[in-house]
């Protein structure tokens, strides 16, 4: 008879228990305590840099005055309304007037279409990281370890974008997302459970991927602490199950799950994640480390970073969004209808750390041992539905003219007339 | 310009106001500093007092005076005022003597910036006494005109609420004292509360709060001698089993003179030692015995203990303290199975400290260690493991040490002041033990700790913050020991030791009774504490038993009149009531 071995990540050196009958017959459990897009950097410090993967360096910071001539305004107009010196140029929006520099002032965050695609310049080398997703190897990046077939064309197209680029945890992007997590503003939980003798190598492994209510500790060096314990918070939409094996404890999915939800680290706050796939290590400290991929839908991700307050992710990023727009539309590389279908999805890699932890069922009454679906439990109550007030006041409104409160520098009436008129349709 | 108005007419000092507000105030407590240290006949005295016309000394001798902790000032206030009273303060610092703050207490006074803490304290509580929303709850009775004084209500305030802070009727002249405060208060803030908030401020400044004085009395039944008088002793017991001041129910058995009867002494004693709230007297005790005032100023190298935080800490404390209660008091369990008993209390910080799940939705939860945790008791408990390590390491010799002093009453002399620590402190070679034989053999170090260092190297399976660890640098650690012959291993064979060595409960005899009087056990009462040492076995070494007999004990309440002092003739009256 087999023994019976349960070795929960939490306790490499204490035995806890034994898991009920219907368990699987060793499970490890974990807390992600970071995770990125994963975008293999290709210089050898400083985010800026050029490098393999971006020749010419990041995409260059925007002239913004430029930007605002280009759209009609006037030098004096364009300086003006730049000035953070100026104390009237926006009573409450601040710089929110970059919004409006489409066709006939409309709002490019909301109608990118309606300027012009400056042309976002993306990754350019052969190396990234993340998942063989469509099992063709003559496609796609090499990885760092030399596996071909790699497909992330989500990082070919934002690979050289500030936000994004620096070596693994130190992108702009990911310690502002990951701060949050780490702060306490979601927990994802991941339990590996198996059926054979040998955790590392082991043909019947099942991955899943929860949320839970638990918030993260932080150890005395800012780090997440290990051996904390979780209970999984049953959800209705981000759940991600796996069926997987493992060889020289490296878990890689057998099948693809066609769709899976995580909690995305962006603006995005979801990702939904068509033919997924895992592949992730067990390390020898007991930690987890690894990616989940698979086609994500791309225009959630612009939206993502206009919801964010356009002007300055534009501002602090060194990007035009509508560029973005342009780049990820342009870039999908994937249609779930089938090959010929509208690519509205676009493959990607997700980088995951996650350390040992303790996870309980909902209820907190049992060390979770098996990879289940919790769906069924889920509240039915709507999620709370998130107060994002950024996009609005981009708009103008329409009962007071644009330039009512431009009294230091008149406006020119046919700018007002423009402006007022705005929202306008898209450009074709 | 003594006064200023808002524009809502709300009294509001300006710097002369506040001169004058701190000159009622501060009358009260400006025998504050010299309380502490001084012992005299006829109570302590308030300036205020000083004018009222009883000139002749009562027939009374102040024997001890204790500054009240800090958990005694927020239980007092919380139970006067209620739980909502926020106490902001920092207060000083206590002093250990004889193994217990409590003790150390008898020489504590009041610096100048304690009395600064103890005034804003004390105005911060009377003004959220005063709250427009709860004082008429608070008060109890209405002004006639609330923009006037009005003598009959801050009278019936001042009596009720000063005697529950005094622990004793307050005397007429310091009812005219608060009443003259608060008449002046509201007549120069039109505002009869204001006033009243000035008297409250001096009632908690005063001495007669801020310290314990304990009053002896000629005793009727053996004329020449003295006896503890009734509010003294209300006020000890009333502190041992809740760490509070006397509830209305002890005060009127004092007032009515039936404390001083055994009859009355048992019923009260067995009320108290029947409460819930004899929670909070246990946790009180042994928050002292274990020297928990140390986690104040505890702290672990972070790249050595990365989970140690300020949580953690608390969350240790609150675990020992909950599992005392719990075996001692819930359960009515054998003091000696606080060194065997795996069965504690977790939350989610402490759970990964030991490296287990915690079951539960709760903030805590009940846990039992397994067998194989090797865990025993308290001494194997983050609390103890942690407090007597260092910053960066564990340490056998202060665990050891810290052993010996808490549990067995018998404390380890400083370490002379050239020792050479080189070698224990290299602690990237062996294992602590190699490290430590190495250092005794300097002579002059190697009688302590043959002593100190057999217990604590059986825990250096526990590392400085408490984790189960098996090896240090690579090497296995061996946790035997020899003691007195007796041969056991580890933490568990500790445990084992301790609980069946008979100087453990005659040394908690000890530490309850110097708890409780102030001061350390003596040689006179060595045969006391060896008859209560042998009732507590009786009992089955339970401590609601002990604290039951102690308190009902006459040698509780023995008197010990201080060298040179006066002491009233025979023919004196006695103040406290009698029958």
């Amino acid at each position: 008879m087999k023994r019976r071995l349960i070795e929960l990540a939490a306790t490499t050196a204490a035995l806890v228990g034994f898991c009920g009958a219907a368990s699987a017959e060793w499970s490890k459990t974990y807390v992600v305590e970071w995770n990125e897009a994963a975008m293999y950097y290709g210089a050898k410090t400083g985010v800026t840099d050029p490098g393999t993967d971006c020749p010419k360096g990041t995409n260059p910071e925007i002239d913004q005055v430029k930007l605002l001539e280009d759209a009609g305004y006037t030098p004096a107009e364009a300086k003006w309304l730049r000035d953070p010196a100026n104390p009237s140029r926006s009573p409450v929006h601040g710089q929110n007037q970059m919004a409006f520099r489409g066709e006939g002032r409309a709002n490019v965050y909301i109608h990118p279409e309606t300027t012009k695609d400056y042309g976002l310049v993306g990754v350019s080398g052969k190396i990234s990281e993340g998942i063989n997703l469509d099992g063709d190897t003559s496609t796609g990046f090499v990885s760092p370890t030399g596996e071909k077939g790699i497909d992330n064309t989500f990082y070919k197209t934002l690979g050289c974008w500030k936000t994004y680029r620096g070596p693994p945890r130190l992108s702009s992007g990911a310690l502002t997302f990951n701060d949050s997590m780490r702060e306490g503003a979601w927990t994802v939980v991941i339990v590996v459970a198996g059926k054979g003798d040998d955790p590392m190598n082991d043909k019947a492994v099942d991955v899943g991927f929860y949320m839970s209510g638990d918030k993260l500790v932080k150890d005395g060096n800012g780090e997440i602490a290990r051996d904390y314990t979780f209970r999984i918070k049953p959800d209705a939409k981000f759940e991600a199950l796996f069926k997987a094996q493992t060889k020289d404890g490296v878990i890689t999915s057998r099948t693809a799950a066609d769709e899976v939800w995580l909690r995305d680290p962006s603006y995005t706050g979801e990702l939904q994640l068509l033919r997924a796939r895992v592949s992730l290590t067990m390390e020898k400290d007991g930690s987890l480390k690894g990616y989940v991929g698979g086609y994500r839908p791309w225009k959630p991700v612009y939206d993502g970073w206009v919801r964010a307050r356009g002007p300055v992710i534009e501002s602090l990023t060194w990007v035009r969004l509508p560029d973005v727009y342009y780049a990820l539309k342009r870039s999908a590389d994937y249609s779930p209808t089938g090959p010929g279908g509208e690519k509205t999805h676009i493959s990607y890699a997700e980088r995951v750390d996650a350390i040992p932890a303790f996870v309980m069922t909902p209820d907190a009454s049992k060390q979770v041992t098996e990879v289940t679906s919790y769906k069924a439990m889920a509240s039915k109550e709507p999620p709370e539905k998130k107060k994002i007030y950024v996009v609005d006041g981009l708009v103008p409104d329409p009962k007071v003219p644009f330039g009512e409160s431009l009294k230091v520098y008149p406006v020119p009436a046919k700018v007002s007339e423009a402006a007022s008129a705005a929202p306008a349709s898209g450009r074709k | 310009m003594l006064r200023r108005e808002t524009g809502d007419g709300q009294f509001c000092p300006g710097s002369e106001d506040l001169r004058r507000f701190r000159a009622f105030t501060c009358a009260g407590a400006a025998s504050l500093a010299l309380a502490g240290a001084t012992l005299f006949a006829g109570g302590l005295g308030d300036p205020a007092l000083a004018k009222t016309p009883k000139a002749k000394p009562p027939a009374t001798v102040t024997t001890a005076v204790r500054r009240i902790t800090e958990s005694q000032y927020r239980h007092t206030i919380a139970d006067i005022f209620g739980p909502d009273i926020k106490v902001n303060a920092r207060f000083e610092p206590e002093r250990r003597q004889d193994g217990l703050l409590a003790i150390g207490s008898t020489d504590l006074s009041v610096t100048t910036s304690g009395l600064e803490q103890y005034f804003a304290l004390g105005g911060s509580i009377s003004e959220q006494v005063m709250d427009p929303k709860s004082r008429d709850t608070q008060i109890g009775c209405k002004p006639a005109d609330p923009g006037k004084p009005d003598a009959k209500c801050a009278r019936e305030f001042i009596s009720t609420v000063g005697q529950k802070l005094f622990r004793r009727p307050l005397t007429e002249g310091e009812i005219s004292a608060r009443l003259t405060t608060a008449e002046r208060g509201a007549t120069l803030a039109h505002d009869f509360y204001s006033g009243l908030q000035l008297s409250l401020t001096s009632l908690l400044l005063a001495p007669e709060f801020l310290f314990r004085t304990e009053t002896a009395e000629p005793d009727p039944a053996s004329p020449g001698q003295y006896r503890l008088d009734a509010y003294s002793k209300a006020t000890r017991l009333s502190f041992l089993f809740w760490d509070t001041a006397p509830d209305a129910e002890l005060l009127a058995a004092a007032t009515s003179g039936d404390l001083q009867t055994p009859a009355g002494l048992n019923k009260q004693v067995a009320r108290l030692a029947a409460s819930p709230r004899l929670d909070d007297g246990v946790r009180a005790y042994f928050t002292d015995m274990l020297q928990f005032d140390q986690f104040e100023s505890l702290n672990k190298d972070a790249a050595t203990y990365p989970k140690f935080s300020q949580a953690v800490a608390d969350s240790a404390r609150e675990q020992t303290l909950k599992t005392l209660v719990d075996l001692l008091i819930d359960r009515k369990g054998d003091y000696r199975d606080i060194f065997t008993s795996n069965e504690t209390f977790i939350n989610r910080y402490l759970a990964s400290i030991y490296k287990v799940p915690f079951a539960s939705s709760q903030e805590w939860t009940r846990y039992t260690f397994p067998q194989s945790s090797e865990r025993s008791g308290i001494l194997t408990q983050v609390t103890f493991l942690s407090l007597f390590s260092h910053p960066g390491r564990s340490s056998p010799t202060r665990r050891g040490i810290k052993l010996h002093e808490i549990f067995t009453c018998q404390p380890t002399p400083d370490p002379p002041a050239n020792v050479d620590f080189s070698k224990v402190q290299a602690i990237q070679n062996g294992t602590v033990r190699t490290r430590l034989i190495d250092h005794m053999t300097n002579e002059g170090c190697s009688i302590c700790h043959q002593s100190s260092d057999p217990p604590g190297l059986t825990l250096e399976h526990f590392d400085g913050l408490g984790q189960l660890r098996t090896t240090e640098n690579g090497l296995p650690i061996d946790v035997s020991a020899d003691i007195d012959g007796v041969k056991f291993s580890g933490a568990q064979g500790l445990g084992k030791f301790m609980h069946d060595d008979p100087n453990v409960p005659a040394c908690l005899v000890k530490q309850v009774y110097g708890y409780s009087i102030g001061r350390a056990a003596g040689y006179r009462d060595q045969s006391y504490i060896a008859r209560e040492t042998e009732a507590f076995a009786k009992s089955g070494y339970q401590v609601p038993a002990l604290l039951t007999a102690m308190a009902t004990s006459p040698e509780f309440f023995a008197v010990k009149i201080p060298a040179g002092v006066k002491v009233a003739s025979q023919s004196d009256t006695p103040t406290s009531p009698t029958r």
